[in-house]
């Protein structure tokens, strides 16, 4: 996906001398932009709170800057600058996680798990939060950030290069919901690495004769208030699935909206619940464990019906 | 103008921004000693140095001046009022309701404000930042960002430190108060010394100067950059509360008007020229 992000800003810049990219040891991102236009692609090092504070300094002179960095890191370590030089400072900044999404480092140590990344991101005023599926997500993404002004996080990393089917390509909106699946009995909200889970779960609940619809909630923050109370109304329980914690995330906001239009529709959020997921072991058996899965999202269903 | 002119005129307008700084902590809480403290520093800069418009502070060309250690703003307000970009008037109303003098450094409600500051460490990032921005651009404004010692705890500063030394950001200017203090005594409290040669070992083309002697202030900006290709930084050695003896060494004051009337006496500004008793 750097090389792909990397194309994309490049064709970007060369329309718009505002943008530039930032990177906190993450050049391959920056590669193909730097090759065309040296000046506009800095390299930081690792120092997670610069990236953010030189990106802070060159949107307050004009520029529309993409900073780069591992996405644990640049939603944690620099959540303040993010806030309040970023947020508070109004400064039109495209924060980018570009390795190491939701739980994707697995066995490797929590250390190395985003799992707070949409909550974070989610709490700073006017910031957009989009985590894309594959490579056409996230060239749209990319292209919608360097075209809307204003605070905005794209998670790469869960996105792989083809996912979404031909049918839902153009049709890619910023806070629009994918609907990747009709149904009626139950719906399933996923975002990023975990939409593969959510179709699986959606077939094999079929065969046993629950039929269910899936979103991409590919756009964390603003939800799709419209999409989540369809659902509410239309089908009689909703599930939502992420490599995040079940607090604040995908199943956060899902709630928040269920909740404020007393939508009374039952609501499972499968993630990690309050816990870190720390065990050695491969991606699949760490998601197992701890419940983010196509089998954890049928049992969710079942038990329910 | 002869020289010695110019150094007394630009004293005076130190000694009425130390005169708002008073009055201030008459009518409510005011970090006092960290802003009497760079009084001297704002006077040459914004009286001898930066170009800015207030006309029109988002001017192009206008010099940048971030005031890392943000909680010091009445100081700041005190000099973009006195040069132009809103009334001194305003500065009565420190707190009070929608006005537009912030108890932290806020760009969304002060003209001539580029950042808002407040949280510590997080200025000379932004500067780096900026004067990447002039580069790209081709321009020539440059960015002067004013640091309080004990700020430079938080390391946030070292990793910008490090930025602008390997960017060669030559128009980027570090202006550190040094003023001893922060809550307590700094050396006491983190230690910060050998505090030049760490600027110098960064990468930075460093001087220390007397902050209260506007001779050595005019002649040390009239310098910049101090070398080709280096970021410039300046150990600006102040004292806390410099000009008032009540706000020596504190951090904070609330003067009652008995108290107001006699730092203004001190300060020679107590019904005179720009007073307001």
């Amino acid at each position: 996906m750097a090389k792909w992000f990397g194309d994309v800003l490049v064709e970007l810049a060369r329309q718009d001398p505002r943008i530039c990219g930032v990177s906190c040891d993450c050049w391959g991102f920056l590669g193909a932009l730097a090759a065309a236009f040296p000046e506009r692609a800095v390299e930081i090092g690792i120092a997670e709170q610069n990236l953010i504070g030189v990106a802070a300094g060159l949107a307050a002179r004009g520029k529309t800057p993409f900073a780069i960095g591992m996405n644990p890191f640049v939603t944690m370590r620099c959540f303040e600058q993010i806030r309040t030089d970023v947020g508070y400072g109004c400064r039109n900044v495209k924060v980018v996680g570009g390795y190491g999404g939701g739980i994707g480092y697995a066995g490797w140590g929590c250390t190395h798990h985003a799992m707070e990344e949409m909550a974070l991101m989610r709490l700073v005023p006017t910031m957009t939060v989009v985590m894309p599926a594959d490579a056409y997500e996230t060239e749209m993404a990319t292209r919608a950030a360097a075209t809307t002004e204003g605070p905005f996080y794209i998670s790469l990393s869960g996105a792989t290069m083809a996912f979404m089917p031909p049918e839902a390509r153009r049709t890619f909106h910023v806070g629009k919901a994918v609907t990747l699946r009709e149904g009626s009995d139950v719906t399933i909200v996923a975002v990023g690495p975990t939409l593969p889970d959510a179709m699986t779960a959606a077939e094999i609940l079929t065969r046993k004769g629950v039929s269910a619809r899936v979103l991409n909630m590919h756009t964390v923050k603003p939800a799709d208030r419209e999409a989540i109370l369809a659902a509410a109304r239309q089908t009689r329980l909703i599930v939502t699935i992420e490599e995040h914690t079940v607090i604040g995330g995908l199943g956060g906001a899902v709630g928040e909206v269920l909740a404020e239009a007393g939508a009374g529709t039952p609501l499972k959020r499968l993630g990690l619940q309050d816990v870190f997921a720390c065990m050695v072991g491969r991606y699949e058996d760490v998601r197992e464990r701890f419940g983010i899965s196509a089998n954890a999202v049928v049992e969710a269903v079942m038990r329910q019906a | 103008m002869a020289r010695d002119e110019r150094i007394a005129e630009l004293e005076e307008k130190a000694r009425r921004i130390r005169a708002h700084v008073v009055r201030i902590a008459g009518m409510s809480d005011c970090h006092t000693g960290g802003s009497l403290s760079i009084a001297d520093m704002l006077a040459g800069l914004y009286f001898h140095t930066l170009r800015v418009d207030p006309g029109l502070p988002g001017w192009e060309g206008r010099d940048y001046f971030i005031l890392s250690k943000g909680h010091c703003v009445p100081a700041l307000d005190a000099a973009l009022a006195m040069r132009g970009f809103f009334p001194e008037d305003a500065l009565t109303t420190h707190l009070q309701l929608d006005s537009i003098i912030s108890g932290h450094a806020c760009a969304r409600v002060t003209p001539g404000i580029d950042v808002s500051t407040g949280s510590l460490g997080h200025g000379l990032s932004i500067g780096v930042g900026l004067a990447l921005g002039v580069r790209m651009d081709g321009a020539a404004n440059r960015v002067f960002v004013m640091i309080g010692d004990g700020e430079l705890q938080e390391g946030s500063n070292w990793e910008a430190a490090m930025a602008g030394a390997h960017h060669k950001l030559e128009g980027l200017v570090a202006i550190v108060d040094r003023n001893m203090y922060q809550t307590g005594p700094t050396e006491e409290m983190m230690a910060l010394e050998p505090l030049a040669d760490k600027w110098r070992a960064f990468g930075w083309a460093t001087r220390v100067i007397d902050g209260h002697d506007m001779a050595q202030i005019v002649e040390t900006l009239d310098a910049l950059p101090f070398e080709k290709g280096r970021p410039s930084a300046i150990v600006s050695r102040t004292e806390k509360g410099h000009g008032v003896s009540m706000s020596i060494h504190q951090h904070m004051n609330r003067f009652d008007e008995a108290q107001t009337a006699t730092m203004l006496a001190e300060l020679g500004q107590g019904g005179g020229e720009g007073g307001r008793n």
